[in-house]
């Protein structure tokens, strides 16, 4: 296998009970991508994450990351592993402080939380206000998490997630209830991440405007099955991928 | 070990987990439509005993007795069933986990003292109507003749809740609220009121079972708890939510303890646990349950 | 800025409290010292429980469990092998932790009301051991005559005792909420599948918590033996375990300190009721409803009303959404 393929998936599926909600998903991306799967709702788009980083168990076919077979982990072994994902609802801590919900990320990044002994506010002080920094949340740090705005809430998401130091990103919506300023920043710390880091990031979107502004490269899901795949550009031009999605909205 | 010994032995488990079922079944269902874990199930299943006593000792001059006094002992507990859902339990649906486990705590030690206040700490013992005091035989085998009375009853009672849930109007709704309030809801039935029903049914059951266990040996202060905690066994063991499920693991623990009993007197509960924990480790949803995660 | 505030500042409340636990014994009869000593060991109990209900987000009913095996550990030391006391404290919540290890291995495959589910039975379970095996812990004879070194002997001595390790117990459970891994026991409580996402063995984790939790249980119960003369199955009986469920709800499972006042609340209205009847779990049912019906957070939980109790949202995370986000 080709060292530069960081993810791929072999005949990927998934069933609930009776219903197929993922087909034969054959995918793969190449390190330093970023990339967007897009599609309608309920095209299996968040399941195809779910089978990645083991919240679902997968009915069939297999999940590799650099090459090393990962199908059906534990989630904390996958993610110990260099996959993190940001939820598309995001998935917080409420009760914490915001400063508390990014510093939790980076101990347990850090392998320091089987720590006993020593206060956890002398701990990661400087990577976790950085962190917030970039983020845009340091103005929020001694806020409650749960009483956060929506949109506060999803960059708080992605804090968490970037915590984790992963090798691959999955962003679930990273945008979905932000302003579209707020859009702007988020999506421009993703590419900025994607170039300087070299994180390679896989994310789903709606908004047609992020997807071909931010992605490299796209692949259509489609009732589980995967459409059509190519550049924006050629993602524009399939017949297929209009037909099934973006026929009438560009 | 000869057939007819063993064949007793099956019969006397067999009984035993009848037993457990009726209290373990009420338990499964409350627990399963109202997602309440009602710690004071045994403890008014024991109520239903002493009451099955008291209204025994009103009437034992009469043969029949008994007969009358189970099926009071079981109206009456549920009654009591009925207030503690319209005064208590009623206020905790919305409630925490912990708020809902203390309250029955609660209730299991003030029904605790109530029996011991209203019956005095000494045993009490049900004189036999004639009909039940001889063992008949089944395949040579000497089997106490109440004993087919307590598998018959619990039978009927496994059956008749089955029917009820697959055939019947109110089995849909009650097995509906289970899955979806805002169905049941939609249909014009209100949650509240099925709930109500729901644990005064299980009540009920318990009472039944009180009133059966009265006449099977003596009634003794305390018996509740362990009964309680074999009850929870059988719903990990048969799986939450699962009437199978709750039958299946009441005859497990109830021949398990029948013949355990035999070899290790002391180890029967802890075998019990032993099973339950091994059921855990495989499937952690038990034997007819369902997983919780996809 | 809250960070910055002096440490007598941070630390009022403890420190009145641990100097009016210091005068306490010259100012009151010896009978309230009994009932004070019965207090701390109560108090560090429930504070030890806390860590799985309060911080990890799980209700235990079945703490009592360990707080027997600890009983028993210095009981049966003390009696059978004439131990020191002292030396047996350590031992004690070894075996308390060893007890919490092989049962929380199971416990913690599993959460919310099965978990306390578990929890009860395996309580129970412990129980009918001690219960049954007569031969080695005297079955429901208990043991007799577990009597401290003689300068431990009066009351006044044992409390102090008791209040030094109870002290340095809670100092260190402290310790251990503040530190990372408290932390991660807060972030299982809020949210047990984001700390799965970001790496953590929450199985694992909240078996390391379980046993930490037992072992202080332990401690605590190590503490009852020699303070009551005596051991007896009751310990780990399933009314016992309620005892720091109770507490904790009502002082305050949200502050560390909470289970500690509920044990004062508690223990003191035990003093006084048992005074006068025998009807005492009667009584404290009763008291369990009215508490749980009109103060819900406990006491801690009353004062902040206005504050952090304000956004309701369940301890438990047992019955977690599963297919959040599918699509």
């Amino acid at each position: 296998m080709n060292n530069s393929v960081i993810l791929k998936t072999e005949h990927l599926s998934k069933s609930f009970f009776k219903y197929q909600v993922l087909t034969d998903v054959n995918y793969e991306l190449k390190k330093g991508e970023i990339a967007a799967i897009i599609g309608p709702n309920g095209a299996g788009k968040t399941t195809f994450f779910n089978l990645i980083t083991g919240y679902h168990t997968v009915s069939g076919g297999h999940v590799f990351f650099r090459g090393q077979e990962i199908t059906n982990w534990q989630r904390h072994k996958i993610a110990r592993i260099g996959i993190t994902r940001a939820f598309q609802i995001s998935n917080i801590y409420p009760k914490l402080t915001t400063y508390e919900n990014v510093r939790q990320s980076i101990l347990a990044q850090q392998k320091r939380t089987l720590n006993l002994l020593t206060p956890a506010e002398k701990m990661a002080k400087q990577e976790t206000l950085e962190l917030l920094e970039v983020t845009g949340l340091a103005n929020l740090k001694d806020t409650e998490a749960g009483i956060l705005s929506q949109g506060d809430k999803k960059k708080l998401e992605l804090a968490l997630a970037l915590a984790c130091k992963p090798a691959l990103l999955l962003l679930d919506e990273p945008t979905a209830g932000m302003s579209s300023e707020e859009t702007h920043e988020t999506m421009e710390l993703v590419k900025r991440l994607n170039k300087e880091v070299g994180l390679t990031i896989l994310f789903t979107e709606h908004d047609i405007s992020v997807i071909f502004g931010y992605a490299e490269k796209l692949s259509v899901l489609h009732q589980g099955i995967l459409v059509a795949e190519g550049t924006p550009e050629e993602v524009r031009q399939n017949k297929e991928a209009q037909a099934c999605y973006l026929g009438e909205e560009i | 070990m000869e057939f007819t010994f063993f064949f007793s032995q099956f019969m006397s488990g067999l009984t035993y987990g009848m037993m457990l079922f009726l209290v373990a079944s009420g338990f499964s269902l409350i627990f399963g439509v109202m997602n309440i874990l009602n710690f004071a199930h045994a403890t008014l299943w024991l109520i239903g005993a002493y009451l099955c006593f008291t209204f025994w000792s009103l009437m034992q001059s009469y043969d029949i007795a008994l007969w009358l006094s189970i099926p009071l002992a079981a109206v009456t507990t549920g009654a009591i069933g009925w207030i503690c859902e319209v005064v208590l339990i009623k206020r905790l649906y919305k409630r925490e986990l912990h708020e809902q486990l203390l309250i029955t705590y609660a209730m299991a030690l003030i029904f605790g003292d109530l029996i011991k206040i209203t019956w005095g700490p000494t045993d009490k013992l049900i004189v036999r109507p004639p009909i039940i005091q001889k063992p008949v035989h089944l395949f040579g085998a000497p089997i106490d003749s109440y004993f087919i009375f307590v598998i018959f009853i619990g039978f009927a009672v496994a059956v008749g809740l089955w029917w009820f849930l697959k055939f019947t109007k109110y089995g849909h709704i009650v097995k509906a609220a289970v899955f979806s309030r805002e169905m049941v809801n939609a249909l014009g039935i209100p949650i509240p009121r099925i709930y109500t029903w729901v644990f005064t049914l299980g009540i009920f059951i318990a009472g039944l079972a009180g009133g059966i266990q009265s006449a099977i040996g003596s009634i003794t202060l305390g018996m509740d708890m362990s009964t309680i905690i074999q009850a929870f066994c059988v719903v990990v063991i048969g799986g939450f939510g699962s009437l199978t499920g709750t039958l299946v693991g009441s005859l497990i623990v109830g021949e398990v303890f029948s013949f355990a009993i035999l070899y290790w007197p002391d180890g029967a509960m802890v075998l019990i646990f032993a099973i339950t924990a091994a059921i855990l480790v495989i499937r952690p949803w038990g034997l007819f349950g369902t997983p919780l995660r996809a | 800025m809250e960070r910055k505030k002096s440490f007598i500042k941070r630390y009022w409340l403890p420190l009145v409290l641990f100097i009016i636990a210091l005068l306490l014994p010259a100012l009151i009869p010896s009978f309230w010292v009994h009932v004070f000593t019965e207090i701390l060991i109560l108090g560090l109990f429930a504070i030890a429980f806390n860590l799985i209900f309060g911080y990890m987000g799980q209700l235990s009913f079945g703490q009592a469990a360990y707080y027997g095996i600890g009983a028993y550990t210095t009981g049966l030391l003390m009696v059978k092998a004439n131990w020191p006391l002292i030396a047996t404290l350590p031992v004690s919540m070894i075996t308390a932790g060893i007890g919490a290890l092989i049962l929380g291995f199971f416990c913690v495959r599993l959460r919310g009301v099965y978990f306390s589910i578990l929890t009860i039975a395996f309580g129970q379970l412990v129980f009918f051991i001690i219960f049954q095996w007569y031969s080695f812990t005297g079955g429901d004879n208990g043991l007799q005559g577990i009597n401290p070194p003689d300068w431990l002997f009066s009351a006044v001595p044992y409390y102090y005792f008791t209040l030094i390790v109870v002290t340095i117990a809670s100092i260190i459970i402290y310790f251990i909420t503040e530190s990372p891994f408290g932390y991660t026991m807060r972030a299982i409580r809020d949210n047990t599948e984001r700390t799965e996402f970001i790496g953590i063995n929450v199985q694992r984790y909240m078996l390391i918590n379980f046993i930490i939790s037992g072992m202080f249980c332990g401690l605590a119960g190590a503490l009852w033996g020699p303070f009551n003369r005596s051991v007896a199955p009751d310990l780990c009986g399933w009314q016992h375990s309620g005892t720091p469920v109770f507490m904790a709800v009502m002082g305050g499972p949200h502050h560390f300190l909470g289970p500690m006042i509920g044990s004062v609340i508690f223990t003191f209205l035990n003093a006084f009721v048992t005074g006068f009847t025998e009807y005492w779990p009667l009584v404290s049912g009763i008291v369990i409803i009215f508490v749980v019906m009109l103060m819900p957070g406990g006491v801690f939980g009353v004062i902040k009303e206005k504050g952090y109790f304000k956004a309701k949202e369940p301890v438990s995370n047992g019955t977690n959404p599963v297919d959040k986000g599918r699509d």
